[in-house]
């Protein structure tokens, strides 16, 4: 192999020899420039695969003594690696930077020379002084080469780069001198030998001022303003290598230094991490700079990947042990390739604000692979942060640090909240036409693009580690891989293909499903198919779309199909993504996108502390263990419940619902209702099966379940009848709905179940119909508001036809389905004894029929609009699968019993059955009902009438629609006389105080309060050089003072 | 078996006729008190069964589409099919009805299969008062039934059973076993939301004489308004009969049925002919306040009886 000093001398005999060989002939100046880069990329990676298959770690003693007298280097995987993955960013940051270095000369490739010297001297050197030095080189050569950027606001930062370097420096020598005053020895080697044990009271201050200067390398919170400014002022190629190679560089010198660490040093690292890691990401909020956005990203992940280190350190987990490559590997990957990935793109963009970001859009392919990016650093499956965090996050609970593990995902939470912000202002921002195109140059385009491939190789491979090779976890993705290779086929042949690939999923699924979950597979998977049809209206390709549905569909099966809470955690973020993506696909999604993304990370995250907590007692991933628990058995069910309440929209938390159903793609919408919906009650579901009835100190969690699902039925139908929007309307309306299966499984017995299942399987019914009219409406008039719609009937009869079923079925009035649900509910409630909750449903389930017959009356009914007298049916790509729901819920009202009794059979496998069955009647303890004989005496007595009425069809004039006269007066026009806005005035009056958007107002305020505070601590980034000098003696001091140095 | 189904028929078929027959003349009686009451002498008591003949044998008719055609079918339906789901005479075999389908719940919620039926039949008319009509009368209905819900809750707390019948049978041996009496603030609740189902002033606001003339039914006319008239004797006479055997001992024998709803019929009479109209979001609060928080303490006692 190669000696490593061969290495050093060939990089700085080569920065010397740059400058004279530049003034020959700058070809082969720049020729050899590469040359080395090359050199050190190849001989770094033959380093790596000669260590990873098992070679030995190479010791080199300069001078051939041996320490103390003499500096050794060491080259094992971890250094290899370590060294490759720099020298790789090193040369693509080259190619990338290459533009700019050819304008400015030949001192910038001399410095990126000296600079990749410093960093491989960080990498190897096991001797302090040594590592002080190469520290040195590598910062002032970073320093001029972001001052070599003629531009004031670069030159400042750079020197506010020298005045904090300077300061590291200077504590850091201090620390070796006095290292070495008690040790006798720089040798990292030797001092390890010693450990922090062996050292004085004075040592041990010199260790931490040691430590101390090393973290602030890393730009702790405060002592971090210099590389906020570096960050945001560099050049982005620049600022690429600083947040990752350096950062890399410096992380890996901590790593050398870590177990000289005392506990008290190990306790400085893990607070100052994560109080780096919240408060960057909380003031980040605020931000609306792109780079300095992405600067505090980077400053919070190095806090993060600190904090990481120092937490493995104190529970000892070796960091070259599976789970210490897996947590800190998995999160440094991610990091440095996403960050990479991101700051190239911020010099391709050049736009300062994120608001601009929008011309972003205009190169679908980039935007796709910005997308990938801020979906790694938001740890979104299968990106390896995502796997990292588990693991990190799993481990920290184990370790009994729940407020440690709540404080990451927290931090987590506001990154995504602001790269999410980010990425939706990029794809969905305004975008004037005028805008200046941008330059796309290969040599910028090249290193990103290999950025990308390494991220999705490294995802892949870990993914594939830590799911113990379960090809299941990657259906989902290869399913959505195929349909984006194919995306560019009409929607039509891709429609048909989806049905075939869900119909192969089915297929392949069903039989794996037992019990309950089959139900919902029923769901997932058929329900899924009738709502996949209709994207087949588009003539266009509709890219984008059919990707992610492949992905939400089967993402859904996995949830059904998994063992473990991590493989249910990666299926349910998959879920997250893919139907995030989707609404964003709508016209005026933005904000409504973000709402729901936030809403459900945070229900994400809520899951995963409460699989934490889970595994921190029962030291097991499998879903089962849960059933185990007692300790925590009552976080884990509130923390469980609550993150499935907030993924259903219960009430207070529902704010996410009403936008992301209606503002999503009018094709997509009724999937989102009819079938995305039921993932909540799902989780629901499995968690009162596994957990059971929890109380504390006799207050039922169940009840308390139960009084959200009602209150959510009761808000969400109330809100539905002053909606003027119909897709609004039909929004608030699946809230109410799912408040009716909240409240049934909260019930916990086996009619609560069986309702709880049918509830929801009548609501896929229904509610799909119904969003499936209201696209078909949509795509004809142009307008979701229902007042401009009216005297439709005649015009689209079918759309009429469907929406008249589907309310009835809504609405619960017998004979249709509706009212067996309804039945089995009131039943259910009766028999637990929630007498005022039946009471209460009741009231909601009135409330409904006011938006019932405003939907159908102010759309269908009344007087038509002149413009709508060319307005035909809605296409059969709508109607078909509204025919086939509408069959289906005529069947399950006919035959209820069919269905009811292996539902019900099904459910006495996991409780005590209290429904009986007599021929088709349904006994509860308390009523009885058969839904047959309901149908069949209520068609009965409707025919007599009807045909008393047909034999006066002769005596019958037909009149248009206007033709209406009431005591000799004649409306005006018939958009005039339609009775449509507003329809409910009355009850605005009456009960309008009830719907004060006071929820809204209240996450509204938290977001602000939130960013305020977030702006409030940006306060402290004054710009002031002196300031930063200053903050950085504070963060020593405050921290000697909390730690007493150990 | 076959046998049985017929004679159901049969017995179903009468028990509708005798159900007619009194819910008109029991309207006759009415609008002659009213009458009486305003100092008119008034129409005579076969009045509306002249009015539907009348209705019927118009030789013209004029119709606004399909659903406007079937609104009053889906209304005499929704009239006929809640009087048949309720058992009417307890112990009677002949008036015993269908009541065997389903049990309160159902007779509830059929209650609404008509109204919502009504009121698409009156939408497609495409004349503004009807829809005012409806968005009125769906506005109060909500209103109303929520005080209801809570007092049929109070009666299955009591009475442990959601049938009819039972409920009924429960109440047999005298007056001192009717719920009116073992549960009168469930009684009261029930019998303040009668108020509002039968649609008397203070509650008449979906009609509305004078303000939005006759509401839903502005457009109806001939033998689609007869169908309505015609419901219009049976749906209040279903809803007598179930009140009287929810609240008050229910009954043995016709006359006894005649005479238990002819009396709660006149509670609503009564308090008709004596107070001015609510406009609707008065008669909203109305409901939502004293009578939401009677049903809410019904409920509230009847925990407390059933858990002592």
């Amino acid at each position: 192999m190669v000696n490593p000093i061969y290495l050093i001398v060939l990089i700085l005999a080569s920065a010397f020899l740059l400058a004279l060989l530049h003034r020959i002939n700058s070809f082969f100046a720049y020729l050899l420039f590469y040359l080395v880069n090359v050199i050190s990329l190849t001989v770094s990676g033959i380093w790596s695969a000669g260590l990873l298959s098992g070679n030995n770690t190479i010791q080199i003693f300069t001078a051939g003594f041996y320490p103390p007298y003499s500096i050794n280097l060491q080259i094992g995987i971890a250094e290899s690696v370590i060294l490759f993955l720099t020298n790789l960013i090193l040369f693509l940051g080259a190619i990338y930077l290459w533009e700019k270095f050819k304008k400015e000369g030949v001192q910038s490739f001399i410095l990126y020379l000296t600079l990749s010297l410093g960093f491989l001297g960080m990498i190897l050197s096991r001797d302090l002084f040594n590592l002080f030095v190469f520290l040195e080189i590598a910062s002032i050569s970073t320093a001029i080469l972001i001052g070599l950027n003629l531009d004031q606001r670069s030159i400042s930062a750079g020197f506010k780069y020298l005045i904090a370097g300077g300061l590291i420096s200077a504590f850091m020598l201090i620390g070796i001198i006095y290292i070495y005053k008690d040790t006798g020895t720089l040798s990292l080697d030797l001092l390890n030998a010693v450990g922090s044990t062996g050292f004085s009271q004075a040592g041990l201050i010199a260790l931490f001022l040691l430590f101390a200067a090393v973290l602030i390398e890393l730009k702790p919170f405060p002592a971090n303003g210099w590389a906020l400014d570096v960050y945001q002022t560099a050049s982005p190629g620049l600022a690429a290598i600083i947040s990752t190679a350096s950062s890399g560089a410096v992380l890996f010198i901590l790593y050398k230094l870590l177990p000289l660490a005392s506990p008290g040093i190990i306790q400085f690292i893990i607070i100052s991490g994560i109080v780096t890691f919240v408060s960057s990401n909380l003031i980040g909020l605020k931000q609306t700079d792109a780079r300095r956005l992405l600067g505090y990203s980077s400053i919070a992940q190095l806090g993060l990947l600190s904090a990481a280190m120092g937490l493995m350190g104190k529970f000892g987990i070796d960091l070259l042990s599976w789970q210490g490559i897996l947590i800190i590997g998995g999160l440094f990957i991610n990091h440095f390739l996403g960050k990479a990935g991101l700051f190239w793109i911020s010099g391709l963009v050049d736009k300062d604000k994120i608001g601009d970001w929008s011309v972003l859009f205009k190169y679908p392919p980039l935007s796709f692979l910005f997308g990938c990016f801020i979906f790694a650093l938001s740890s979104l499956p299968p990106f390896p942060g995502f796997w990292a965090k588990w693991e990190l996050i799993l481990t920290i609970f184990r370790n009994g640090e729940s407020i440690l593990a709540f404080l990451i995902l927290a931090g987590s939470f506001m990154e995504t909240a602001y790269l999410f912000r980010w990425l939706i202002k990029a794809v969905k921002g305004y975008n004037s036409s005028s805008d200046p195109s941008l330059k796309i140059k290969l040599s910028k385009l090249f290193p990103i693009f290999i950025m990308f491939v390494l991220i999705i190789y490294f995802s892949l491979i870990i993914t594939n580690l830590k799911s113990g090779f379960n090809f299941n976890l990657l259906l989902p993705l290869i399913g959505g891989a195929i349909f984006f290779a194919l995306s560019w086929l009409p929607a039509r042949l891709k429609t048909i293909l989806l049905l075939f690939f869900l119909a192969l999923a089915t297929y392949y699924i069903y039989p794996r499903l037992t019990g309950i979950s089959r139900y919902f597979g029923l769901m997932f998977s058929a329900g899924s198919m009738i709502f996949v049809f209709a994207n087949g209206n588009s003539l266009k390709s509709r890219s984008g779309i059919f990707e992610n549905l492949t992905i939400l569909i089967s993402s859904l099966l996995l949830l059904l199909t998994v063992k473990t809470t991590l493989s249910f955690f990666y299926a349910w973020e998959l879920m997250t993504i893919s139907s995030f993506l989707l609404l964003l696909k709508g016209n005026k999604s933005a904000r409504s996108a973000l709402t729901f993304l936030l809403f459900s990370i945070a229900s994400a995250y809520l899951l995963l502390s409460a699989f934490g907590l889970a595994y921190a007692e029962t030291n097991s991933i499998l879903w089962e263990s849960l059933a185990m628990l007692e300790t925590f058995k009552i976080p884990v069910f509130i923390l469980l419940a609550a993150g499935f309440l907030i993924k259903s929209g219960v009430a207070g938390f529902h704010i996410w619902m009403p936008g992301a159903y209606a503002e999503a793609d009018d094709e997509t919408t009724p999937l989102f209702s009819a079938i995305l919906s039921k993932s909540g009650i799902f989780g629901l579901w499995i968690t009162l099966g596994i957990i059971g009835e929890v109380a504390f100190k006799g207050l039922s969690f169940s009840m308390i379940i139960g009084w959200l699902g009602i209150l959510t039925a009761f808000w969400g139908s109330l809100l539905a009848v002053f909606q003027e929007d119909i897709k609004y309307l039909l929004a608030y309306s699946s809230m109410g709905q799912i408040g009716y299966i909240i409240l049934a499984l909260a019930v916990n017995s086996h009619t609560g179940w069986v309702a709880a299942i049918y509830l929801s399987i009548n609501h896929l019914l229904f509610k799909g119909a119904l969003f499936l009219a209201a696209a078909g409406l949509i795509s004809r008039l142009q307008t979701r508001k229902m007042y401009q719609m009216g005297g439709l009937i005649k015009k689209m009869p079918l759309s009429f036809i469907t929406v008249l079923i589907s309310i009835i079925a809504l609405s619960g009035v017998p004979p249709l389905s509706g009212f067996g649900s309804k039945w089995l509910l009131y039943n259910a409630l009766l028999e637990k004894g929630w007498y005022l909750q039946t009471g209460l449903a009741f009231f909601a389930s009135t409330i409904a029929f006011l938006y019932c017959f405003r939907l159908i009356h102010t759309v269908f009914l009344g007087q038509g609009k002149p413009a709508h007298k060319q307005v035909k049916e809605a296409s059969s790509w709508f109607i078909i699968p509204q025919i086939i729901l509408l069959l289906a819920i005529m069947i399950l009202s006919m035959f209820p019993h069919l269905f009811l009794q292996p539902l019900s059979n099904t459910v006495a496998h996991y409780l005590q059955p209290d429904l009986s069955w007599q021929g088709n009647t349904v006994f509860s303890s308390l009523g009885y009902w058969n839904g047959n004989l309901i149908m069949i005496v209520t068609m009965i007595i409707f025919m007599i009438p009807l045909i008393w009425l047909l034999l006066r069809i002769p005596a019958i004039k037909k009149v248009r629609q206007f033709n209406i006269v009431y005591a000799a007066e004649r409306p005006d026009k018939p958009e005039t006389t339609h009775f449509a806005y507003n329809f409910f005035a009355p009850y605005q009056k009456a009960l309008g105080y009830l719907v004060k958007p006071v929820a809204t107002k209240f996450w509204l305020g938290m977001s602000e309060a939130m960013t305020t505070l977030g702006a409030a601590f940006r306060h402290i980034y004054t710009g002031n050089g002196q300031t930063y000098a200053l903050h950085i003696i504070f963060f020593i001091v405050i921290y000697y003072l909390i730690t007493g140095a150990g | 078996m076959e046998n049985s189904i017929f004679l159901t028929i049969l017995y179903a078929v009468i028990s509708v006729i005798f159900i007619t027959v009194y819910g008109l003349f029991l309207n006759g009686v009415v609008i002659k008190i009213v009458a009486r009451v305003h100092g008119r002498f008034g129409p005579p008591v076969w009045q509306p069964f002249l009015d539907i003949i009348k209705n019927n044998a118009k030789r013209t008719m004029i119709s606004h589409g399909i659903m406007y055609f079937l609104g009053p079918v889906f209304r005499i339906t929704g009239g006929i099919g809640t009087y048949l789901f309720i058992p009417a005479i307890y112990g009677s075999v002949m008036f015993s009805n269908l009541s065997f389908s389903g049990d309160l719940l159902l007779v509830v919620y059929f209650i609404f299969f008509g109204q919502l039926g009504m009121a698409l039949g009156a939408g497609e008319s495409g004349h503004p008062y009807s829809a005012i009509g409806v968005s009125r009368g769906l506005s109060q209905m909500t209103a109303f039934e929520f005080p209801f819900a809570l007092s049929i809750v109070s009666l299955v707390i009591q009475y442990q059973t959601l049938s009819i019948s039972a409920i009924v049978a429960a109440q047999q041996g005298g007056i001192l076993n009717w719920t009116m009496i073992t549960n009168p603030l469930a009684t009261l609740a029930g019998v303040i939301a009668l108020l509002g189902m039968n649609m008397h002033s203070p509650f008449d606001i979906v009609i509305a004489p004078q303000e939005i003339p006759i509401g839903p039914p502005t457009e109806y006319h001939s033998a689609f308004l007869g169908m309505l008239q015609t419901n219009r004797a049976i749906f209040n006479a279903a809803k007598l009969i179930l009140f009287m055997n929810i609240f008050f001992g229910g009954a043995t024998n016709i006359f006894l049925l005649i005479l238990k709803t002819f009396l709660i019929y006149m509670i609503s009479v009564v308090i008709g002919v004596s107070f001015p109209r609510f406009r609707t979001e008065q008669s909203i609060r109305f409901f939502l306040k004293y009578p939401l928080l009677i049903g809410i303490l019904s409920v509230v006692i009847s925990i407390f009886r059933q858990g002592v």
